[in-house]
């Protein structure tokens, strides 16, 4: 660690004062989201709610159809962290330790979706999902988001395999190893801060996705969180308690997945995306 | 022990139903209506209006269901054609229209042509005469929706402020400039305008050009028979500006969206806002009384004739041309339109909509609405932001906020809207 | 039969490896990207309407609409503010949460917060956050007596781009802190305890050790945030529609507008090939520069 002779204390006092700028839009969603809608619709910024509207959550959930809504983004989440680790992974540890044939060129070629927005791609995408009968679906949405995380996802365990020594897997193949044992008995153990990165990563942005599934998932029943909040505006009104409420049902799943996973998760990006 | 009893009834009134629907389902084959609408379907009060319309219809024709979707989106952001396109679309759909955006789902054929229906149907008499007209003028004789409600534009002011302040309802536009002065000194921001994220900018900016260069003349320019830099138009793109200088208008309302505005008005630090009767929704949520709201037309210039409100078609039934049940879609619609459910909907509590029909002996649910409704019986002037295609619009609310913001001046941004409208009037 | 040399047994499984991958990415990612190359030499208008041949018209086009020259000069605006902002934030509190021994956990875990909101709620939130006449921002200032620095966060031309750009800032810098906590902990220790003999200070410990030290880091965070930057889009959307006055006005945002407002697919996927190609062209050009210093 660097220099450990600054004082522990006065450091964190002071680094307090930039936490409670990054932090205080938090709290002012925490607590416009008990308000009613006429205090948020009048109250200056700093008011406190009159009484605290915990009946907010109940109705954001209940309204808004939040359990369905729930329920879609975690599937959407499980299939695309699934998916992504189950391809990447060995296509990471293709392109770092075996010998592709025109291996380079092909990642390149991987590389560069990493620049393609996806604005860019999103009316063609569209029309390949309709053409697949995987619109409206969230094996389609899924498989969208996968396509498009694939770049990172294997830029990332390619950069981590590479890290790790040869000798390893040489001595793996002596003992009769192939590729797919040495991927799973010795490589995948040892890559676990790496997979938990790319979990973190892949979850997050999928998670949060709003543009993909605005125009991808159709019905109500299909749909995901972020699609849920826009339930709670229309063209010249927008019921603002609901959109807080709603906003911090929606985030909470994911504060609680990284602080699970914060210590393991820095140690992957440390490996994956740094060394190689 | 009522409880029960309640529940005893309920539970066979539901035995009965699911016996009939069993039943009828081997007569008629069970249907799924898909319908795209209605918005601020999580107000409770607007949830239990529509739950009852479709009980009612589903009672009418055994074997349906009426499936509502929450609309994620407008023609204006793709969200509806995506939805069109898709095999889970909806039948019927009721969604923000206008010319422009009509336009561009009729030209892509999402839509179902309707002019047969207006005919066979009777839709034609269930449109105000002037409305059905100008329906018809739009695209050659042919007609992609019915219009579920009209939008009317005028200027919101409280009536307490102004008896408090002992001011005078304006008759014309000078005496309006001279209220502005009045509220200014009053410590009141005279005029707020939230141009930010939406349509608010035109509102405003409909109701300049309206009283600047008149009706016809507006309607001149949105149908691209006439130049945005007409000297009249641009002399309504002056009049922000003068109103920026004189203090009514401030130039950081750039940086407000309409709820935001609406907030200064609701909190009477505002004395003037432009909005339509949907305001009325806007003002029961942020707990503002509505008797004290008033509502007038913006004042013309003397010689322009009569002080009349902006507006337009504001939302529409289309049906999709995806649609493997026209049929029942169309039978929808001919629900909707009926003079019952009409009426229905108009007394509804919730209700904040014009309708495209007159309804005679209406009584709206409150006075505002009231004052509302007669002003545009006179008819309606053109709210520019429906009746111009999408990249017009754009140019059209990036240029008023471009002069809300002191960023350009009347001549050239008009002139930026009219390279939108030649570019959309190429073929 | 396995040896070490197995190259061909290697091509064999290593298409096994790969093809996966590859099958979902072409045909999700490369196959779409290449069909907006094709749609940017076509008339098209709607999702499904018959397009014709046109060449480079649409570049044509392009370049000849005012519009694009600001959009562009503002993308790179946009982007140096992210990079500056975001990866700036992240590199100051990496730095200063390193050497924190009981409260680091605590700090890395608060500031990395922000991140896990989604953009297009970012944007609602800092709207209301910047709003001139109820927001937190102007009332803070006010109630600190600092009324004189309250300014038109997102009315005034000159500054909507900076606001917005905080605002994006705020929600991305996290993940670069972490990569930047990361690539500190890789730092052999005994390299300040040597600068320290040497009789070096704080900033020259810094300078010396710290910076050089995170090399590897800082080309990986800077090409990151290249990328991320050329693809801000949601809180311009949410929070300003590109104005006022075209004055926020981003690439993303304007091939948006131009594919679903002006139905004008053609020219937005022109629009769409001049993004990528940008972004190419900054990403090959940094890392030959980063190359070149070594």
């Amino acid at each position: 660690m660097s220099a450990r002779r600054v004082r522990e204390w006065p450091l964190a006092a002071g680094l307090s004062v930039p936490l409670f700028f990054v932090l205080a839009p938090f709290v002012w969603l925490l607590l416009s989201s008990l308000k009613s809608e006429m205090e948020i619709a009048v109250a200056a910024p700093f008011s406190m709610p009159d009484r605290l509207l915990f009946e907010n959550y109940l109705d954001a959930w209940n309204i808004g159809g939040f359990g369905e809504l729930v329920v879609n983004s975690l599937v959407n989440v499980a299939l695309v962290v699934g998916l992504t680790l189950a391809v990447c992974a060995p296509a990471g540890y293709a392109f770092a330790k075996m010998q592709v044939p025109g291996g380079e060129a092909i990642f390149y070629v991987v590389l560069l979706g990493l620049t393609v927005p996806i604005q860019a791609i999103v009316i063609p995408l569209y029309k390949v999902l309709s053409a697949l009968g995987l619109l409206n679906t969230l094996a389609g949405i899924s498989l969208a988001q996968v396509g498009n995380g694939i770049p990172f996802g294997i830029f990332m365990m390619r950069s981590f395999f590479r890290g790790i020594p040869d000798e390893l897997i040489e001595a793996a193949k002596i003992d009769g190893a192939g590729h797919a044992t040495i991927l799973l008995r010795i490589l995948l153990p040892v890559a676990k801060p790496a997979i938990l990165a790319l979990v973190v990563i892949s979850a997050l942005s999928t998670w949060n996705d709003f543009f993909l599934p605005l125009v991808v998932l159709i019905s109500p029943e299909s749909q995901t969180l972020p699609l849920g909040l826009v339930r709670f505006a229309s063209t010249y009104s927008t019921e603002h308690r609901l959109v807080f409420s709603g906003t911090v049902v929606s985030f909470l799943p994911v504060v609680v997945l990284y602080m699970l996973t914060q210590r393991r998760f820095t140690e992957g990006l440390t490996q994956g995306a740094l060394k190689g | 022990m009522l409880k029960f009893m309640t529940a005893a009834r309920a539970a066979a009134s539901g035995l009965l139903a699911a016996a009939m629907v069993l039943f009828l389902a081997e007569a008629a084959a069970a249907q799924t209506l898909r319908m795209w609408g209605p918005e601020q379907l999580n107000d409770p009060e607007i949830a239990k209006l529509w739950n009852e319309i479709k009980a009612d219809f589903e009672k009418r024709n055994p074997g349906v269901t009426v499936q509502y979707m929450q609309p994620t989106g407008t023609i204006s952001n793709g969200a509806v054609q995506a939805a069109i396109q898709s095999d889970a679309g909806p039948d019927v759909l009721l969604t923000n229209s206008g010319i422009g955006r009509v336009g561009v789902v009729a030209n892509a054929k999402l839509v179902q042509p309707l002019g047969a229906a207006y005919e066979k149907r009777g839709w034609k008499d269930r449109l105000h005469p002037w409305l059905y007209a100008e329906l018809k003028r739009q695209f050659d004789g042919e007609i992609y929706e019915f219009p579920d409600g009209l939008d009317v534009i005028g200027l919101w002011y409280h009536k307490d402020v102004m008896t408090q302040k002992g001011w005078q309802v304006p008759q014309t536009y000078a005496q309006l400039l001279a209220l502005f002065d009045e509220a200014r000194k009053a410590g009141l921001q005279p005029l707020v305008v939230g141009p930010r994220n939406n349509a608010s900018g035109g509102h405003l900016f409909g109701n300049l050009m309206q009283v600047t260069a008149g009706r016809d003349k507006v309607g001149e320019v949105v149908a691209g028979k006439r130049p945005w830099t007409d000297p009249a138009i641009v002399a309504s793109a002056q009049r922000v500006i003068d109103l920026v200088e004189r203090g009514a208008l401030a130039k950081d309302m750039v940086a407000l969206d309409l709820d935001a505005a609406a907030r200064l008005f609701f909190t009477k630090r505002a004395a003037f806002m432009f909005a339509g009767p949907w305001f009325t929704s806007n003002a029961r949520r942020a707990g503002y009384d509505l008797d004290k709201a008033g509502f007038m037309p913006l004042p013309v210039d003397p010689g322009q004739g009569e002080s009349l409100p902006t507006g337009g078609v504001g939302w529409s039934w289309m049906v999709s041309a995806k649609s493997k049940q026209t049929d029942l879609a169309l039978r929808w619609i001919d629900y909707i339109v009926s003079q019952e459910v009409m009426v229905k909907r108009a007394t509804h509590a919730s209700n904040w909509m014009v309708f495209p029909q007159a309804l005679p002996g209406l009584q709206p649910s409150t006075p505002i609405l009231k004052t509302i409704f007669d002003s545009a019986n006179k008819g309606v002037g053109y709210n520019p932001s429906v009746y111009i295609p999408g990249n017009v619009v754009e140019a059209y609310l990036q240029a008023i906020t471009g002069l809300v913001g002191g960023q350009v001046n009347a001549k050239d941004a008009m002139a930026g809207i009219q390279v939108q409208a030649e570019r959309a009037a190429r073929p | 039969m396995r040896t070490t040399t197995g190259t061909k047994a290697d091509a064999v499984s290593s298409i096994l490896f790969i093809g996966p991958a590859l099958l979902i990415y072409g045909l999700f990612t490369l196959f779409p990207a290449l069909d907006t190359l094709r749609l940017s030499a076509t008339d098209a208008t709607g999702l499904n309407s018959q397009a014709n041949f046109v060449g480079l018209a649409n570049f044509g086009a392009l370049a000849a609409d005012a519009t694009v020259g600001r959009v562009l000069l503002q993308t790179a605006q946009w982007l140096v503010l992210h990079v500056v902002l975001a990866g700036g934030a992240g590199l100051a509190f990496a730095v200063a949460i390193a050497s924190l021994a009981r409260t680091h956990v605590f700090f890395r875990t608060a500031f990395f917060l922000p991140h896990v909101v989604s953009l297009a709620v970012v944007g609602v939130i800092w709207a209301k956050i910047y709003d001139p006449y109820f927001g937190l921002l102007n009332g803070a200032l006010d109630a600190f007596g600092l009324g004189m620095l309250k300014l038109g966060w997102l009315s005034d031309p000159a500054l909507v781009i900076f606001s917005v750009n905080v605002a994006s800032s705020w929600q991305g810098f996290g993940i670069y802190m972490l990569l930047f906590v990361a690539g500190l902990q890789n730092i052999d220790n005994s390299l300040y305890e040597a600068a320290e003999i040497d009789g070096a200070g704080v900033w020259q410990r810094f300078r010396h050790v710290t910076i050089p030290g995170l090399r590897e880091v800082m080309t990986f965070v800077v090409s990151l945030a290249l990328i991320n930057g050329l693809k801000g889009f949601a809180t311009i959307w949410v929070m300003t529609q590109g104005g006022p006055f075209y004055r926020s006005e981003l690439l993303t945002t304007y091939i948006v507008k131009l594919a679903f407002q002006f139905q004008e697919q053609g020219r937005a996927a022109a629009l769409c090939v001049v993004l990528c190609a940008l972004a190419m062209a900054i990403t090959v050009a940094f890392n030959r520069w980063r190359e070149s210093l070594r």
